[in-house]
């Protein structure tokens, strides 16, 4: 329960802590999270799967309350758990992280996070994803640019409709299940045009999520006029619980409607891949830049788990931990040029990199990493996935590949304006410790996925087969 | 030691130089730096030695597995044989004189620990590249030089004037090899999805032993997409226009990566792979090669002529010897195509160095117009040139002789059109290498008189490498000499790569009868000599300089253009690309999604008039319901628990 308890905890004494300290509250609560998940990562063997909370009760309309965690489960939470003190170590140095409220919020965001990839229960995974909304809602309200009031009524709009389809799916799904428990929906098979319809609800919710093409024109604004951390937590770990939500509820919930859907998500993830790097390519606004670059990677990876074989999502799984880590990696090295110059576009800036060689440095290593050099976690991630896109159809994974192409196009043009030629400014500061330690943490933890990716395979894999087991075990037909 | 252990150490010394430079190099003295890295390179060719005379048999190694899933697996692994310990000579040998030619040439550079850091890491991704079991390990290192090629040739990314342009060359040259990735990676997956492995001795043993044959369209697939990954790396027609920006680079970089050793990870490539290149389906991707070769050869050697940039001649000098290799490899002359690429990295080492020794001595000026007469001022690096220019132009008994020769004499058996073409570019390749030698050492001086002031030799830790790489420009033809000029004891570079290389048929030797051989050679010699007559009266006795731009006209002119090459390619991808990228982000995302998104909207709102009255509308309002009622039903059954 720890791990639910410390988040909400710390967002309520962050509420009322005394503002020079706040930060520090912040911080400390993260990691306290941070080590309550490593003891559980120690202690937890893949096979198995830990129930956290489930008080053997169903409500009249079949809530379970049920919460729990197996490999892939707790895989997301670690994921949550490292990123959050990241992000909030990244932003230390802003007056943003004196601020009770933003503190507040994040700790919040934490608990949805944590509650929406441990839930195991459809009701209780609703819940917990709309919960996550408003933190990032109000943080974008209180501190992002000024012109952020109508894209974010725009934001919440796509969010919204998006959460009703999701809605309606889990309830049409209430009435043939015996109650929401994961189990229990999972056990239901259903006739295709039924599944179409369900799958359909869930789609829509994560297509706006993640974003896929075309749902995705919230993306590049909100990205973009968000705060650094704003923006962090969005790309870094919230469209996570989209990519997360296809492999535990979407395809699982209604496998019967993959033979439709599988075609036509994997065919706008293709899109997504190509139309975003290419409109990438010539942004002006770095911020908008990465965004898009976004929209490009996940692309790949939403395409990914449409294949939903071991081991194309065991790829997924290392490109979804990769992405967190050079999302946030790149909105760090955007944000941080944005913060010193003022300014977020490409042709004011250029020779910081001889005015901050620290920050030169880090921020190319992030940038490389973007282009899935070797020893990086994108590296494997990609061969992988590619691989399997390519077994799926040659011209799938051939268009899928030139990702490596235009990838290595848009990064390098937004890294070399900024960074390289003589310096149009007349000084830049160097990184301070806290964007340093930023840094390198990020580098650290691609460094080991890229150089043995296996123990990422190690820790899903298990919990993979048994998903695939519990859906083969399905059998009871309904209309 | 045994085999295992020198070869991991080879592997293990770049890495650990890198590391050391890399993270404590900034507080240590430039000498400390260079000794460093320089050392752990000669300790590595001196290992690669060891395992060389060691009588060595086929071995793999294996590190750890990469990805260990249910069907497939890949290992990072590491095979030795005759050929990987060939290759892993000449990128340790030819490798530890440029670092040692470096600690000199970059002696004022501010960022040399970072240089030599790239340069480390560079061999440790080439030495990743030749010694891998199989194609993943291939692609690993393929990536790994990659990269460590952009780094170096956007070495001077804060410069004031050129800074932005040599990261311009730099992405160019990332970028046009990342397509050519795109077909090895292609390559890749057509393999494992063929035969389930990456493994090269179980796909030899699969198409040799086995006898599985696959369809002869797969089998075309295969090897064009890994032909497509060699046109990338090994700059061929259409591919082919990074390598001369590639200059931008620090000319050690050049000489290392851009002419003796990653440049040739095509050439390795195919030899590598020749059990697949061997089987029926794979004729056609073997005469795309060839063609491909001969015209990059051709086209490259004509640009070549009029260039006056003392480092675009000689990058495009290797971009039309690269051509000759892959003619070569087209004719399925493997063991000929080695020998090239072995006097290659001697001969265009040395001249690139040499060229560096001259840029460092004109005080960084590379226009061979404002040289002249230099062979008075910098002696030791003129007679290495020289030595240089006369093997790669293929003089009588140099290195580049026995090696062109092997080349144009299975050309000859092959088709007597195809020499009779290669002839001509090995005519213009004499051509345009002694223009280049005439008007930059020969003369007089046509710089300014503080450049002439300042002309100086350089320093030995230059003129050392120089030295030896001329020594062995001059000797290694003997590698591999042909039947006419001995008994027995001939072809022994053939016969080293064979015995424990796996595959179909590696040697291929010519069938020519001694008189057939003897005149080809008499042929090829009369053709350099009367050549070297004849840019001798042009460019020493009647005193010609290459003319300057604006006089350029007619044939002339394209080969100073550069064929507008570049301006095709701007015009037919660059730019529309570009175009398409604007109106996408205008038109269809900014106009035709946001709009739609937009009236959808207003549709909402419209029919939400009618429920909206008993809705307040404030979506904090509803939110923070939504939230009171889960805290409160968990807070119910936290207690009730």
């Amino acid at each position: 329960m720890e791990i639910y308890i410390i988040p909400l905890l710390f967002a309520l004494i962050a509420a009322i802590a005394p503002k020079n300290l706040v930060k520090h509250v912040g911080l400390v609560g993260a990691l306290s999270s941070l080590v309550v998940t490593l003891t559980q990562v120690v202690s937890f063997s893949p096979a198995e799967t830990v129930t956290l909370f489930d008080p053997n009760f169903i409500t009249s309309f079949g809530l379970t309350f049920k919460m729990g965690y197996d490999g892939m489960g707790l895989f997301m939470v670690l994921l949550t758990n490292v990123m959050i003190p990241i992000i909030l170590l990244s932003n230390l140095n802003r007056s943003i992280a004196n601020e009770k409220s933003f503190n507040s919020m994040v700790m919040l965001m934490q608990f949805g996070l944590v509650g929406v990839f441990t839930a195991m229960d459809g009701i209780m995974f609703y819940v917990f994803w709309e919960l996550t909304l408003i933190p990032i809602f109000l943080i974008v309200l209180w501190y992002g640019a000024p012109e952020r009031k109508n894209i974010l009524i725009k934001f919440f709009i796509y969010t919204f409709v998006g959460s009703l389809g999701m809605l309606l799916s889990l309830m049409a799904l209430g009435t043939y299940a015996k109650d929401f428990s994961h189990e229990s929906l999972v056990a239901i098979q259903l006739v295709p045009k039924t599944a179409f319809w369900i799958m359909g609800g869930f789609f829509l919710a994560f297509a706006i999520k993640i974003p896929l093409f075309p749902f995705h024109t919230w993306q590049p604004t909100t990205y973009t006029v968000a705060p650094m951390a704003g923006t962090m937590l969005l790309s870094g770990l919230m469209l996570k619980m989209a990519l997360f939500g296809m492999i535990r509820w979407m395809i699982p919930l209604a496998p019967e409607a993959m033979a439709d859907f599988k075609c036509i998500v994997i065919t706008l993830g293709l899109i997504g891949i190509l139309y975003a790097a290419i409109i990438a390519i010539k942004q002006s606004d770095i911020k908008r830049l990465f965004a898009f670059a976004s929209i490009s990677h996940v692309g790949l990876i939403a395409a990914g788990i449409m294949l939903f074989d071991k081991e194309t999502l065991s790829a997924v799984f290392i490109q979804i931990a990769n992405h967190s880590l050079v999302a946030v990696g790149l909105f760090l090295a955007a944000g941080i040029l944005e913060k010193r110059l003022g300014t977020r576009t490409l042709s004011e800036m250029g020779g910081v990199a001889k005015l901050a060689p620290k920050f030169g440095f880090w921020f190319a290593v992030i940038a490389f990493a973007s282009v899935s050099v070797p020893f990086t976690s994108g590296f494997i991630g990609e061969f992988l996935l590619l691989k399997g896109l390519y077994g799926y159809n040659w011209m799938v994974g051939l268009a899928a590949g030139t990702t490596l192409v235009f990838g290595a196009v848009y990064t390098l043009r937004a890294y070399q304006l900024s960074m390289y030629g003589a310096p149009k400014m007349e000084s830049f500061k160097d990184l301070t410790w806290n964007e340093l330690l930023a840094f390198f943490l990020i580098t650290v933890f691609i460094l080991i996925i890229g150089v043995y990716p296996q123990v990422v395979i190690d820790f899903v894999g298990p919990s993979l087969d048994k998903l695939f087991l519990s859906m083969q075990a399905s059998n009871t037909l309904i209309p | 030691m045994s085999v295992d252990q020198l070869i991991l150490m080879i592997l293990a010394l770049p890495l650990l130089g890198a590391l050391i430079n890399g993270t404590l190099g900034k507080n240590m003295s430039k000498q400390l730096v260079g000794s460093i890295a320089t050392v752990v390179m000669f300790v590595s060719f001196a290992l690669a030695l060891m395992v060389f005379n060691s009588n060595h048999t086929t071995q793999l190694i294996q590190l750890f597995d990469v990805i260990k899933l249910d069907d497939f697996t890949l290992h990072a692994r590491l095979q030795v044989d005759s050929l990987s310990i060939w290759m892993t000579l000449i990128v340790t040998g030819v490798g530890s004189l440029i670092h040692l030619f470096s600690m000199g040439y970059m002696s004022h550079d501010k960022g040399y620990y970072k240089f030599f850091t790239y340069l480390n890491l560079f061999i440790f991704a080439m030495l990743i590249l030749v010694l891998g079991s199989n194609y993943f390990m291939l692609f690993f290192g393929w990536e790994g030089v990659g990269i460590c090629s952009y780094l170096l040739i956007g070495f001077h990314y804060s410069d004031e004037q050129k800074g932005m342009l040599n990261g311009v060359a730099a992405r160019k040259a990332f970028i046009m090899n990342r397509i050519g990735d795109l077909g090895l990676l292609i390559g890749l997956f057509l393999i494992l999805s063929q035969f389930g492995t990456l493994e090269y001795t179980e796909l030899a043993d699969k198409l040799t032993i086995e006898n599985i044959e696959p369809s002869t369209w797969m089998m075309f697939g295969i090897t064009l997409c890994l032909f497509i990954g060699a046109t990338g790396k090994s700059a061929q027609i259409p591919l082919f226009t990074w390598l001369p920006d590639a200059m931008a680079g620090p000319t050690p970089v050049s000489a290392l990566i851009h002419a003796a050793t990653m440049v040739t990870a095509g050439i390795f490539l195919v030899v590598r792979s020749n059990f697949m290149f061997e089987t029926p389906g794979a004729q056609i991707t073997q005469d795309i090669m060839l063609y491909v070769g001969l015209a990059t050869s051709l086209v490259a050697a004509f640009i070549a002529m009029r260039q006056n940039d003392i480092k675009k001649v000689l990058a495009y000098s290797t971009v039309s010897q690269l051509g000759l290799l892959f003619v070569a490899l087209g004719m399925g002359a493997y063991t000929a195509a080695m020998f090239h690429v072995t006097t290659h990295a001697f001969f265009k080492a040395l001249l690139f160095l040499g060229s560096g020794s001259v840029i460092h001595a004109m005080s960084d000026e590379q226009d061979i117009r404002k040289m002249g007469g230099l062979r008075k001022f910098i002696p030791i690096t003129h007679a290495t040139f020289l030595i240089g220019t006369l093997a790669i132009a293929g003089f009588p008994l140099l290195s580049g002789f026995y090696s062109k020769d092997e080349i144009l004499a299975h050309a000859v058996m092959h088709s007597p059109v195809i020499y009779a073409i290669l002839m001509v570019s090995v005519a213009m390749t004499a051509i345009y290498m002694f223009r280049l030698y005439f008007i930059t050492f020969h003369g007089s001086f046509r710089g300014s008189d503080e450049a002439k002031h300042h002309l100086h030799e350089s320093p030995k830790s230059m003129t050392i490498p120089l030295l030896v790489l001329a020594i062995l420009s001059v000797f290694g033809g003997l590698l591999n000499l042909p039947g006419v000029i001995l008994a027995k004891g001939t072809h022994w570079m053939s016969h080293y790569l064979e015995h424990n290389t796996r595959g179909l048929e590696l040697i291929k030797t010519e069938h020519l009868t001694n008189s057939q051989a003897m005149l080809l050679m008499g042929g090829a010699v009369l053709m350099t000599i009367i050549i070297l007559f004849g840019t001798f009266v042009v460019y020493v006795k009647r005193n010609s300089v290459a003319k300057s731009d604006e006089q350029l006209k007619g044939w002339e002119l394209a080969s100073n253009q550069k064929l507008y090459f570049d301006e095709i390619y701007n015009a037919l991808f660059v730019k529309p690309i570009e175009w398409i990228s604007v109106k996408l982000h205008q038109f269809v995302e900014l106009f035709v999604l946001n709009k739609s998104i937009l009236g959808f909207v207003g549709l909402i709102d419209k029919s939400g008039n009618i429920v909206r009255k008993w809705q307040s509308g404030i979506v904090a309002s509803y939110l923070f319901w939504m939230v009171v009622g889960i805290v409160g039903l968990v807070v119910y059954y936290l207690v009730k628990f």
